[in-house]
């Protein structure tokens, strides 16, 4: 094999072998299509979207409207790290180190949310502001 | 990638691998990852709490309705539909360079990168346009600038809302902090991410990943890309559609 840096050295029988596939080949081909579906489904739910964001704004109560727009979204995160950044490739204890903390993350865009508006409430209350 | 993994948990603590089976780069970027999307979901938390304590806030719809070429034509959020539409694809162009590093296909990895940094290019000047045209309305960091934008005001709520004066100057200001922060952040890391797909693809021309024997680099500068990619639909989702 030809010579590798230093540090590279015992890396790279980690991903030598692995992933090598023929450009030309039917997997090839096949994960190629497969991106481009993802990309139309990308596509697609951002014109949903947008559609949403232009025509229904004014017409549905804000809970429905922002869970909705948060769902699609969640969704778009969650093909282009699965599908774009192969996180759904990775063993999984990794995987796991990526999304438990996010999940906790989560709690704390709650939890601020939620202290967002109460401070607002209690203001109102008071007739501060 | 399974059968791997069921073998090396007989000798997980033995020695002799990289943990999770990724080379040391990869996990520490997937992790500076992880350290910068805690960076900027803290840039968007403070957004909502300002957000949800603010009994007033400008209306993204009225905000954000122009459209570069078209003067005053009124299209609320085509524009940045545009850039998101642009990013992504920059995104998908990408995940194809990383694929054609795994088939050893130098000349795909050169011919995909290239689109992903026109596409990042593309999106850094429309996001250069986005600021100059809200910069010429009168907004900046700290407000109105000298009173320029101040009658635009108005228009800057969702029509038939009632304008206290001094709150809604005070959630424009504030609407205007967060927006140039946020965005300003965003656009550091596209163009960080655009210079290092450039020095990537200087280096692929080259022949050093040939030589290297692999293009795990590709992949993760991909990740940085990808990673670029997600925080612009969730700015996306927070400043133009909730």
């Amino acid at each position: 094999m030809s010579e590798f840096s230093h540090y590279e050295a015992d890396q790279s029988a980690l991903y030598s072998g692995e992933h090598h596939v023929d450009a030309s080949s039917d997997a090839s081909k096949a994960q190629v299509k497969k991106i481009w579906m993802i990309t139309l489904y990308l596509t697609i739910i951002t014109i949903v979207e947008v559609f949403i964001g232009l025509y229904v704004s004014g017409h549905m109560p804000k809970l429905y409207l922002n869970s909705g727009f948060i769902i699609m979204t969640m969704f778009k995160a969650y093909l282009i790290v699965k599908v774009f950044m192969h996180l759904g490739d990775e063993v999984k204890n990794m995987i796991s180190t990526i999304l438990i903390p996010l999940t906790l993350f989560f709690w704390f865009i709650i939890a601020f949310l939620a202290d967002g508006a109460f401070w607002l409430w209690i203001n109102h209350a008071f007739g501060i502001r | 990638m399974s059968s791997v993994a069921i073998d090396s948990k007989k000798k997980v603590w033995g020695g002799g691998q990289s943990p999770f089976n990724l080379s040391y780069g990869k996990i520490m970027m997937w992790y500076f990852l992880m350290s910068d999307a805690f960076t900027f979901g803290a840039f968007l938390i403070s957004y909502g709490t300002t957000r949800f304590f603010s009994a007033i806030w400008p209306n993204a719809n009225a905000v954000f309705k122009s459209f570069p070429f078209c003067g005053e034509a009124n299209m609320p959020l085509m524009f940045v539909s545009l850039m998101t539409f642009i990013l992504i694809l920059s995104s998908v162009t990408m995940v194809l360079a990383v694929h054609a590093g795994h088939c050893r296909d130098k000349n795909g990895v050169i011919k995909w990168m290239i689109w992903t940094i026109i596409g990042g290019i593309a999106f850094l000047s429309c996001q250069a346009w986005e600021w100059t045209h809200l910069f010429a309305e009168g907004g900046w960091w700290g407000g109105f600038r000298n009173g320029v934008g101040a009658h635009h005001l108005a228009g800057f709520f969702k029509a038939g809302e009632a304008i206290d004066p001094i709150g809604s100057a005070d959630a424009a200001h504030k609407f205007f902090n967060f927006f140039f922060t946020i965005t300003g952040f965003h656009g550091a890391h596209v163009a960080s991410g655009v210079v290092l797909n450039i020095i990537i693809l200087l280096n692929t021309i080259n022949g050093t990943y040939e030589r290297r024997g692999h293009y795990e680099m590709v992949e993760k500068v991909g990740l940085y890309w990808h990673f670029v990619d997600l925080v612009w639909v969730f700015v996306f989702t927070c400043f133009y559609l909730l």
